[in-house]
């Protein structure tokens, strides 16, 4: 890699008569990973594959960090992708990367020609910052990751098990049940010197699961499990009691009340708060969103005002491998662009300090603070890892229900409520959409304050400008929970964490979420018969 | 399996049948016995199908509405192993192995249902297992998607009938006779390892063959890929059909790729296919070929252009010939609904061609499925059963030059009541009518030198300087190899034409002689078909230079 990056640049644009631009900046990124990816639904097999692949991305930039072929719209034509051969075979693997390197310039080329006619015809942009930012080259080079090594057919059944729990709630209409396991080797080489290569391994269960109510609302849930390797995921019996969770949540859900329009207290359990935050807060924290006039640039102007209740601060940690007992996915050592993962505190006791830098300076940050990152074929950009929240106003989780009572009390509702779960939409921070957040509310309790029992009610959607919503935070519990996920967003899907506490809104407001209109299934899943008399017994 | 194969001649709405082959013995030299529903039953995926079947028959219905009056569950399994390298190492390697549930459900009746142009019916992930409930399962989900879309759909046709004045031309959906049709199932086995080192060695020839080391630097791409395919159908209607077939497909291919001093792209590829392993080219045979394409872009980069425009006779090999009758005719044979509200028969380029000359009358062409192998090569496009469990008839598609047959599935169009076993479906895709085994043939051909003195003399005798011969073709009906032929038959590469005027028109009227010698071309596409056809000497095409954006040459070399 080194040798023909090396060869790339000094041989590029110095060739024939008409000289061409030579380039700036080079860099290959090589992705090795192995993977074994197992699923199984309605208690069957529907695939399993073991898969090897080597993908690089080649960076070229061609002008200058001030204005590059990268800028504005042009971003996309800094990167492009080729699949290497898998074989340590130097004369192919070198013969691939010309092919890449060779087309990649190409299309550097004829971007950064549109870049300067543009950069000559179009009036000031707000933000006049440069293209990529000048950091120091790095050089670590860590233990490849090794192949993934599993009992394969151990795991086929155990996956096949999990799938089958699902015969015992014949509502449940579709399951899926999916281990995947991916151990990476990434490498990283620039023209500025900078050799990277770090391991990344991760080890993940997934469960979803999907019934639908007698007047056509779709209700899913799903559950993860992260872990460095597969012998890190917990045990059997936990991904058991966690499926019939979902099982029994679901079955429950679908014969719950439709909510009603509500605006008044509420608690979001920890698991759901640090969705929320990732989602409306975390992803309006990446630097490039504070740049370009299609952005909403919600935080540009706030920096060193408080954005927060003074008692919150948040910090964005790739460095962490754990919280507590819990893998965090979204660690790693150095970024996409080769950059030493560092802790950023974002917002401190509630004041905005930073944002999540890649090499793509703003007008108020002019560095990378190593939260680079992209999936393969992607250009990087400022993207979370592990985001933390931390509270110095907490309470007890018991005392938080009490609070939330009170409260609900004092604005004279008859309930306040309790998200036990949300799932993740999508963040949408450009400035023609609405600055709505997406989370999708997917267990909602009703507390009542006359101390009804609580009451499960479903179709609960959070309408509302984020900003307010997180300025109204009143309380926090005192333990935090891990959420792990997939992350998509313009630079691809990465793994990310987010941790937060428990918290009490004082005022969030819900509707009830557009529903479907398709009928539920008209014959029973196959296999009910047998579930139905059991059942019945059992009560 | 079949023990007789008829050949459908459709003459006006009347039906003949007339016997080809005296009924044959199986090939194990026993009577064949007609299986059963029991025979059936123990097959776990079969019995599956039809426990569920009977359940969607007996009960599927939504309160008001009308019941489903057919049903279809077909499962496919895909056993498959790819291997691709490039510049002489593996890049990927995949063993994958899946199955998919697709399920048709149609109300209303034969006459009017609720079918319509997008694909009725439902998929889903099917179970790798042959587990009842999973299995079960799938096909539950799908067919209560698809009896749900079939209601709505037949709302909506009901009320698209009467926004029309002219009728629907056809029936929507055949009557057929239920078949009972049980194939083994084929298992792949290939060496996974040894195909990777033979395809990564294929991919690396371009530096490793003495031959044409030399001229390595020149050579931009060059990719090797092996793949093999087994794919096993388990098809159940509610009407009492029920097949089991399995169908195996292997190729090896090779590609490299330059460019000319002047920036055009240079392409060569080869293929070797078949429906086994020994079917395809030995390595030494494959690595031989490889070799000639790779020397041969060292002349393609010395080869002169093509003039700049030219009018007159040319000759088609045969394996250009079958390319060009599989865009041109393939396309043209199949019968499908028209838009309804038209009296139009069909689709395409001779859907008003019933009765009427498509080709020279010395063509022939027949489309059966039943033929297996050519020559002693197999012919992927071969099968027994269709995907709507239809038996696969060989249909005489043109007679003396005229359009005589379509091929049909089970949707009817004019004058053709019934299918031909040629509804066929590519991985979870509805079926619709496709060739098979596509033969084309010319009475009195002629071999290939009395074909390239006709050639020459047509020359002479229009006073031309130079001819033209398509040796191969590639993507487009465009020229991979041209020679232009001067009258005393010395032949010259050149490059960058492309043809211009090669339509159904040119096949119908400038077609002046053909090959006696049949090229096997066979094509994997979303459903295998195998094209059978001879050399084309056409009067009169335009060849022309392509004008092709050049692109840069490397912008530095690449590595020593």
């Amino acid at each position: 890699m080194t040798t023909e990056l090396h060869r790339a640049f000094t041989s590029l644009g110095k060739q024939g008569d008409d000289k061409q631009l030579p380039p700036y900046f080079l860099s290959y990124a090589v992705s090795d990973a192995t993977v074994v990816a197992i699923q199984a639904q309605y208690g069957a097999l529907v695939s399993s594959s073991a898969n090897h692949v080597r993908v690089a991305d080649v960076q070229v930039r061609l002008g200058e960090p001030k204005l590059d072929n990268t800028h504005g719209a042009h971003r996309s034509s800094a990167v492009n992708s080729a699949s290497l051969p898998l074989a340590d075979d130097r004369e192919a693997l070198a013969r691939s990367l010309w092919l890449a390197t060779n087309a990649g310039y190409g299309k550097a080329l004829d971007n950064y020609l549109r870049v300067k006619t543009e950069a000559e015809v179009r009036a000031k942009e707000e933000d006049s910052s440069p293209d990529f930012s000048q950091e120091a080259p790095q050089v670590y080079l860590g233990k490849p990751a090794p192949q993934v090594k599993i009992d394969r057919a151990a795991w086929e059944q155990r996956i096949r098990a999990l799938s089958r729990l699902f015969r015992d709630f014949p509502d449940v209409n579709q399951n899926l049940v999916i281990l995947a396991v991916q151990n990476e080797t990434d490498y990283f080489v620039s023209s500025e010197g900078s050799r990277v290569m770090t391991p990344h391994a991760q080890a993940r269960v997934v469960v979803i699961a999907v019934t639908r109510a007698d007047d056509g609302m779709d209700m899913f849930r799903s559950q993860t499990f992260e872990a460095e390797t597969a012998e890190g995921l917990p045990a059997q019996a936990q991904l058991e009691a966690a499926v019939r969770e979902l099982g029994n949540s679901l079955e429950a859900l679908r014969k719950a009340p439709v909510t009603e329009p509500f605006d008044g207290p509420a608690i979001l359990s920890g698991r759901a708060a640090a969705v929320f935050f990732h989602e409306v807060l975390g992803h309006r924290l990446e630097g490039q969103r504070q740049r370009g006039d299609e952005e909403g640039q919600t935080f540009t102007k706030e920096v060193g005002k408080e954005v927060l209740p003074a008692f919150l601060s948040v910090a964005d940690d790739p460095t962490l491998t754990t919280f507590g007992k819990t893998w965090l996915s979204g660690n790693y050592q150095y970024d996409d662009e080769g950059q030493k993962a560092q802790r950023v505190d974002l917002i401190q006791d509630g004041m905005l300090k930073t944002f999540l830098m890649s090499r793509l300076p703003i007008a108020s940050f002019a560095n990378s603070n190593g939260h680079g990152r992209a999936s393969t074929g992607h250009v990087p950009i400022g993207r979370q890892g592990n985001l933390i929240v931390t509270s110095t106003k907490t309470v007890p989780e018991s005392e938080l229900r009490k609070l939330l009572i009170e409260e609900a009390k004092k604005q004279n509702k008859p309930y306040g409520l309790y998200f036990e779960d949300i799932s993740s939409g999508f963040a949408v921070t450009q400035r023609t959409s609405p600055q709505a957040f997406q989370v999708i509310p997917l267990v909602v309790w009703r507390v009542y304050v006359d101390g009804r029992p609580d009451e499960l009610v479903r179709g609960v959607s959070i309408v509302g400008t984020p900003l307010a919503a997180m300025k109204r935070i009143l309380v926090s519990g005192d333990k935090s929970e891990v959420f792990n996920g997939e992350c998509g967003a313009e630079s691809g899907t990465i793994p990310v964490s987010a941790v937060a506490p428990a918290m009490l809104f004082s005022e969030m407001e819900t509707q009830r979420q557009p529903q479907g209109t398709a009928r539920p299934p008209i014959l029973p899943i196959p296999g009910a018969e047998a579930v139905a008399p059991a059942k019945k017994e059992a009560q | 399996m079949n023990s007789i194969r008829p050949v459908a001649l459709f003459t006006g709405a009347g039906f003949i049948a007339a016997i080809l082959g005296a009924a044959c013995l199986s090939a194990a030299g026993q009577t064949p016995v007609q299986p059963t529903r029991s025979d059936a039953e123990k097959d776990p995926v079969l019995k599956a199908m039809l426990t569920e079947m009977d359940r969607s028959k007996d009960q599927l219905q939504l309160k008001d509405f009308q019941k489903p009056f057919f049903i279809q569950y077909r499962i496919e399994e895909v056993d498959s192993f790819e291997t691709k390298a490039e510049f002489g190492a593996t890049s990927s390697s995949r063993r994958n192995q899946g199955r998919m549930a697709r399920v048709t459900v149609r109300v209303g009746d034969y006459k009017t249902d609720s079918s319509g142009g997008r694909g009725d019916g439902a998929v889903e992930l099917a179970a790798l297992d042959d587990d009842p409930i999973a299995l079960r399962s799938a096909l539950w989900m799908a067919t209560d998607q698809a009896y749900k879309s079939a209601l709505a759909a037949y709302a909506q046709k009901q009320a698209e009938l009467k926004q029309v004045e002219t009728p629907p031309q056809a029936d929507d959906f055949s009557k057929e006779t239920p078949v009972i049709s049980l194939a083994e199932p084929l298992k792949l086995k290939v060496e996974e390892r040894a195909w990777e080192e033979r395809v990564a060695r294929d991919s690396g020839l371009y530096r490793t063959d003495a031959t044409v080391k030399d001229g390595q630097h020149d050579v931009q791409y060059s990719v090797g890929s092996f793949s093999a395919r087994v794919t096993t159908t388990w098809l159940v209607t509610s009407e009492g059909t029920i097949v089991r077939k399995s169908a195996a497909g292997y190729q090896e291919s090779f590609g490299v790729g330059t460019q000319a001093a002047d920036g055009m792209r240079l392409d060569r590829s080869y293929t070797t296919t078949g429906t086994s392993l020994k079917d395809l080219d030995a390595p030494e045979v494959f690595e031989k070929k490889a070799v000639a394409l790779i020397a041969s872009l060292t002349d393609l980069r010395k080869a002169p252009l093509v003039e700049e425009e030219y009018h007159g006779p040319l000759l088609l090999s045969s394996d250009a010939g079958a390319d060009t009758l599989y865009a041109l005719v393939g396309s043209g044979v199949t019968a499908t609904r028209p838009k309804l509200g038209t009296e139009a028969r069909t689709n395409g380029p001779f859907a008003s061609s019933y009765h009427a000359r498509v080709l020279p009358d010395f063509f022939d062409v027949v489309d059966d499925p039943g033929l297996k192998s050519y020559n002693g090569k197999s012919l992927v496009g071969a099968y027994d059963v269709d995907d709507e469990g239809v038996p696969a008839l060989a249909v005489k598609v043109v007679v003396d030059g005229r359009m005589e047959n379509y091929l049909l599935g089970r949707e009817p169009v004019r004058d053709f009541p019934q299918s031909n076993g040629h509804g066929r479906a590519g991985l979870a895709a509805p079926p619709k009518p496709s060739i098979g085994v596509l033969q084309v043939t010319a009475k009195e051909g002629l071999t290939d030198e009395e074909l390239n003195s006709r050639l020459l003399a047509l020359a002479k005798d229009r006073g031309l300087k130079s001819v033209y011969y398509v040796a191969t073709l590639g993507g487009n009906l465009t020229p991979r190899l041209l020679y232009r032929i001067t009258p005393d038959g010395k032949r010259e590469l050149v490059r960058g034409a492309e043809l211009d005027d090669l339509d159904q028109r040119t096949l119908r009227s400038g077609v002046v002689a053909a090959g006696k010698h049949l090229w096997v071309a066979n094509y994997f596409g979303e459903v295998p078909e195998t094209v059978l056809a001879p050399a084309l000497l056409i009067d009169d095409v335009t060849i022309r230079r392509a004008n092709k954006k050049n692109d840069k040459l490397p912008f530095y070399p690449p590595p020593e």
